[in-house]
């Protein structure tokens, strides 16, 4: 099977911000070769991916003959094929935002697993990607006889997401089953919560950084229902044949379900609902993975309406489900609304019903009509007492929450000088680990240059450019297989770069004490491991390398200056009388400096400086005099 | 716990246990109790005798053990009587027989048969034959005849059962036994495969009392923290303090009744339960022991429980919505035998319905019954009419017992934080037949004092002709008890000679308030020892 070009899958993910190794790495177990994974390839697309909702199969058929779940990389290729056939390129969204003379109309349900130790109603632990089958208690097969535990514990991340999504915490939650049939949920009925949330009204504000539709203008805010705590299903592993293999490690794992109302209008305001809840569960750590790892997932409710009559309803609405990438939000939602409002100008009527996605499509396809809908007839699950949740609890969750992306962002754009873009790219990536390890490099700068921030702004500046970009390119050579993860830890510490080894670069940097091209190859030394396996520290390296960067003195550069312009006269000539500055051709004269000098003592900036300036004080005038005379 | 599951039937001597025939699992023989008349089907799994468990305790106070099949002892199987679970073993033995093997020496001596899943009246609703009563062609009551009649022939001197709106009571007014249902809470379900589980109640089955009494003193203090619903240690000691005759109660030691007789308590006679059905002999019973109480000091007076006419519908409504639920996990994949017919090639689907043949084959047609009725009870169009409706009535059923007791209920006292502790009457709702104590309405009662079932044991010939509405009526004063969570004992009661029907024996029901378990059982253990 031939392999399709992770650059083409990283457009899926994360909107092209994630490295492009990034997702096959994460849904890889190590365990299994390449070879391995050619021979399962259904394995991989399941691996670790969060069932939210029977989609296909459930009451309706036969379950060996419905339609099993296709890889992503055969949908993309298959996609590919189809689009070739049509004779045409893949359209952008980007002009697709509104069609006039309608209304959109957008919810959204994210589903997101909760960062626990143990499950939601057993004292089995979560795991990821261990033996199948090896974390199970009684309960989570639902054996006769036993009864569900609930795990307070598993409270805490789910408050710390109910905060940062701004709800009310509700005193007295209870947990209601809600049935139906599905070989991945052994008892017949997921535990969830339907009458009696968590958590109520909250509300997320949108601003164009989050990438917004530009018909949003300055942003707005979405209401949020309610936020559920639920149980995770078994994880199917499809085989050759008709078999389908179930892991009950993931059943009873714990997932919040979050509720917004329809407030959204704009397909490229939904994906940023999506991308923001990832972002905000990330930052209060209540959330294991993001979308690119499997562990969030939503579901699009889209209705249409004509603009003519304010008054007028809501239209009739679908459901799209399981959708499993920002990109896929949006398109998604796209898809429906195109569809839908042909069917209405066609004189047709919008069916309610539940639809489905595949990644690269245009269209949206029916899974089931409102006939087919499962009545989950919810009941109070009997076994369970209400949660009563103390003010106590709440107040003290607040307090240690820490700050919010928002303000993070904020503060990076004001107090640090990023770009807004950036900033937000800063605080995305490495699900927050990056803007954490930003955080501990800047302490370790301060103490390093005994001052504080605003003396040494364009310090940090180059700080929080270099662990965007420069880090970035690290891992970004394909060849270099070994070489892929930079290792952050949650706790913003880097395995590959540690602080205190970036921060040292930095400084010396910053301090004009290496040139940019010694820093960036002492990046590399560090990222090696060299430092400290062969260097004690960055220091060390530097003096045992001889890479101090001793800079040539005023007159020294002069002298060099002197040596480059010796027969350049026609050049020289074109500094006298000019239209615009011939930058070029001074650049060219730096060119000529650095290779007459020794290049490791020459900062390209200084010799520009003395070069200009050496041509304007001497050699025009000599030439004006030569001129005249 | 080491047992052995043998096929025992050939093994025990003849003479040693004559009508009990112990039978493995597959392959299952249906109908076999009308065929053989004399068999009473009690059992459906036992120990093998030969292989006894070790050291059994010197002193004799040893508990012979039978346990309806509903309850989990690991190295026998736990099928519930239902076809879906043959063979079935659950993996771990439950809270309660373990407390009885470990604290009282219980020697467990086989799984009892009973009405599939706990869904019947008269244990005929099972694949293992019919439950027949030792009175030949009688009732056994259900659902835990199997039970019921394994004590009453003598073959355990106790046997654990269930009860979720009678199941353990009716048995035992059917096979003159004493049968207990303690408050909700007190013992633990883990390992109990449920039925409904807000109603389930483990209890047990005896000759006497005493036994029964040995065995809620030795274990009712004990939290299961396996048990959700297991009341914590924390209630059940504030509980105890409000409470009299437990080993651990404060205060005062409590009247003896041997020589005070039952001066100082109350009886109340719900005049709701004075129903059409209910037989004039059984009635008879029931005024014979009223005047029984009387003669040893005890006050009997008129109560009203308007709220009794509701229950059984909210019952019906509340444990079929409840089974339906925990009855999903039978599909055949994880749990549950599959269809016979179901292989890979060809699915279980029934036209188009997943799970449908296996489901359909598996269970019994009273289970399939309820499964429907929960389904439609819980359904999107009904849930607001049926559901939550039950829900309410089963608080208005609650509220009764409440305002009629003395003793107040302790799980209830932020309720009566507004200060106004006593419960008000509705004049309105009240019987003109009850007198009123006080301007704050009736005279407040220590025990309620009923039938246990309407009739005496009926013939299985004559079941096989009853609609399945009919047995539901044989729970009418036995559901509201477990609706409010009670302590309920069904003690025998004699009845008048009668040319027309031979029995002479019925039930006659103490309920009392929650967590009066104690009190409840040293009254009836004192009433049943003048009544005999």
């Amino acid at each position: 099977m031939s392999r399709v070009p992770t650059a083409a899958l990283s457009k899926y993910l994360l909107q092209g911000q994630v490295s492009r190794q990034g997702c096959l790495r994460l849904t890889r177990s190590p365990q299994i070769s390449a070879r391995a994974l050619a021979l399962r390839p259904a394995i991989v697309s399941h691996y670790r991916s969060l069932h939210t909702q029977t989609t296909e199969t459930p009451l309706s058929s036969n379950p060996a003959a419905a339609p099993g779940h296709v890889p992503l990389r055969k949908q993309l290729k298959d996609e590919a094929k189809k689009a070739k056939a049509a004779g045409k390129k893949k359209k952008k969204n980007a002009s697709n935002q509104v069609v006039p003379g309608w209304e959109l109309t957008v919810g959204i349900e994210i589903h997101a697993q909760l960062n626990t130790a143990k499950k939601l109603f057993s004292e089995a632990t979560t795991s990821f990607n261990d033996e199948s089958n090896s974390h199970v208690a009684y309960f989570d097969l639902a054996t006769p006889g036993s009864q569900p535990h609930f795990q307070k514990e598993t409270l805490v991340p789910a408050l710390r997401a109910a905060l940062a999504l701004n709800c009310d915490v509700q005193p007295v939650s209870r947990f209601d089953r809600k049935h139906y049939f599905h070989w991945d949920q052994p008892s017949g009925y997921q535990i969830t919560q339907y009458y009696e949330p968590f958590a109520r009204e909250g509300r997320i504000v949108l601003q164009p950084r989050d990438g917004i539709a530009a018909e949003d203008g300055d942003g707005l805010a979405v209401r949020i229902q309610q936020v559920q705590m639920e149980q995770d299903t078994a994880k199917t592993m499809a085989q050759p044949g008709a078999t389908h293999w179930i892991d009950f490690n993931r059943t009873g794992v714990p997932l919040i379900e979050i509720i917004t109302r329809p407030d959204i209008h704009h397909p490229a305001t939904a994906a940023a609902l999506v991308r923001k809840v990832q972002i905000l569960l990330s930052a209060v750590d209540a959330c294991v993975s993001g979308m690119e790892a499997g562990g969030l997932r939503a579901d699009v409710n889209v209705s249409v309406r004509r603009t003519d009559d304010p008054d007028a309803p809501l239209g009739t609405r679908t459901e799209i489900k399981n959708l499993s990438s920002f990109k896929a939000v949006e398109d998604a939602i796209i898809a429906e609304r195109d569809r839908q409002i042909a069917v209405l100008e066609a004189g047709g009527v919008v069916e309610g019903e539940t639809r489905g996605w595949s990644i690269g499509s245009t269209e949206t396809r029916r899974l089931r009509g409102k006939e087919g809908e499962v009545d989950y007839r919810y009941m109070p699950d009997p076994d369970l007492l209400p949660v009563v949740i103390g003010d106590d609890l709440v107040a003290h969750l607040r307090e240690s929450m820490g700050q919010l992306p928002d303000a993070e962002v904020d503060e990076l754009t004001e107090v640090f000088g990023l770009t807004a873009k950036d900033a937000l790219s800063l605080v995305a990536l490495d699900n927050g680990a990056r803007v954490e390890y930003f955080w501990r490099v800047v302490e370790s700068l301060k103490s390093k240059l005994g001052t504080d921030i605003p003396e040494n702004s364009a310090c940090f500046q180059l700080a929080a450019n270099w662990i965007l970009h420069e880090l970035g390119r690290l891992t970004s050579n394909p060849h270099d297989e070994s070489a892929q993860d930079l290792g952050f830890t949650p706790d913003g510490e880097c395995q590959r770069v540690p602080v205190d080894s970036l921060a040292d670069i930095i400084v010396f940097l910053y301090q004009h004490k290496i040139t940019a091209k010694v820093a960036k190859e002492l990046l590399w030394v560090v990222y090696r491991g060299n430092v400290p396996e062969q260097y004690p520290s960055v220091a060390d390296a530097i003096e045992t390398e001889n890479m101090w960067f001793h800079e040539l003195s005023e007159a020294e550069y002069a002298e060099l200056a002197d040596q480059a312009v010796e027969g350049q006269e026609d050049i020289v000539g074109q500094f006298a009388e000019y239209k615009q500055y011939p930058q070029g051709k001074l650049m060219f004269l730096v060119g000529r400096m650095m290779r007459l000098g020794s290049e490791e003592r020459i900062d390209p900036k200084s010799a520009e400086s003395v070069m200009r300036r050496r041509l304007e004080e001497k050699y025009v005038p000599a030439l004006e005099r030569r001129a005249e005379g | 716990m080491s047992t052995h599951v043998r096929h025992l039937r050939s093994k025990i001597p003849s003479g040693v246990l004559p009508s009990l025939r112990l039978r493995r699992t597959p392959p299952l023989r249906l109908a076999s109790a009308a065929s053989l008349p004399t068999k009473t089907n009690a059992f459906i799994a036992g120990v093998d005798e030969a292989h006894p468990p070790p050291s059994p305790p010197a002193d004799g106070a040893r508990i012979r053990l039978a346990v309806k099949d509903n309850i989990a002892a690991q190295g026998l199987p736990t099928t519930c009587a239902s076809r879906i679970l043959t063979g079935h073993e659950v993996p771990f033995t439950a809270t309660i027989v373990t407390q009885l093997e470990q604290r009282l020496g219980a020697e467990l001596w086989g799984k009892t048969n009973m009405d599939e899943f706990g869904m019947g009246t008269h244990s005929t609703n099972t694949p293992y034959g019919q439950v027949s009563n030792q009175l030949e062609g009688r009732s056994a009551g259900g659902s835990s005849g199997g039970s019921a009649v394994a004590v009453g022939m003598g073959h355990a001197t106790v046997a654990l059962g269930t009860d979720t709106g009678g199941s353990i009571r009716m048995p035992a007014a059917y096979t003159d036994t004493v049968g207990f249902k303690p408050s909700y809470g007190m013992l633990s379900r883990w390992g109990v495969v449920p039925y409904a589980n807000s109603l389930d109640t483990v209890g047990l089955i005896a000759k006497e009392v005493a036994p029964i009494q040995e065995i809620i003193h030795a274990v009712c203090m004990e939290h299961d923290p396996k048990d959700p619903t297991s009341l914590p240690a924390t209630v059940r000691e504030r509980c105890v303090s409000e409470r009299q005759y437990y080993p651990s109660s404060r205060g005062a030691p409590p009247p003896d009744l041997q020589s005070q007789g039952l001066r100082g308590l109350t009886f109340g006679l719900p005049i709701e339960y004075n129903i059409e059905e209910l037989s004039h002999r059984i009635k008879e019973g029931w005024m014979q022991v009223a005047e029984k109480i009387k003669e040893q000091g005890g006050r009997v007076v008129p109560v009203s429980l308007p709220s009794t006419k509701s229950a059984l519908s909210a019952y019906y409504v509340i444990a079929p919505a409840e089974a339906a639920s925990n009855l999903s996990k039978y599909d055949g994949i994880r749990y549950g035998k599959r269809a016979s017919s179901a292989s890979a090639e060809d699915s279980d689907a029934l036209n188009g319905i997943l799970y449908a043949k296996t489901r359909g084959e598996g269970f019994g047609p009273e289970v399939k019954r309820r499964i429907l009725l929960g389904s439609y009870t819980l359904s999107s169009e009904a849930v607001d009419n049926y559901f939550k409706q039950a829900q309410r009535v089963r608080r208005l059923v609650r509220r009764d017992f409440d305002r009629v007791f003395r003793l107040s209920n302790p799980l209830l006292e932020n309720e009566h934080d507004d200060g106004n502790k006593e419960q008000q009457f509705d004049l309105s709702d009240m019987d003109e037949s009850v007198t009123l104590e006080s301007k704050l309405g009736p005279t407040q009662i220590d025990f309620l004092l009923c039938p246990t079932a309407p009739t005496t044991p009926p013939k299985l010939s004559d079941i096989a002709k009853q609609t399945p509405f009919d047995s539901y009526m044989n729970d009418v004063f036995t559901v509201p008890a477990s609706l409010a969570g009670l302590p309920a004992i069904s003690i025998p009661m004699a009845l008048p000679k009668s040319e027309e029907d031979s029995v002479d024996f019925g039930g006659v029901q103490l309920i009392g308030q929650f967590w009066d378990d104690a009190r409840l059982l040293a009254v009836a253990g004192h009433i049943r020892s003048e009544h005999q």
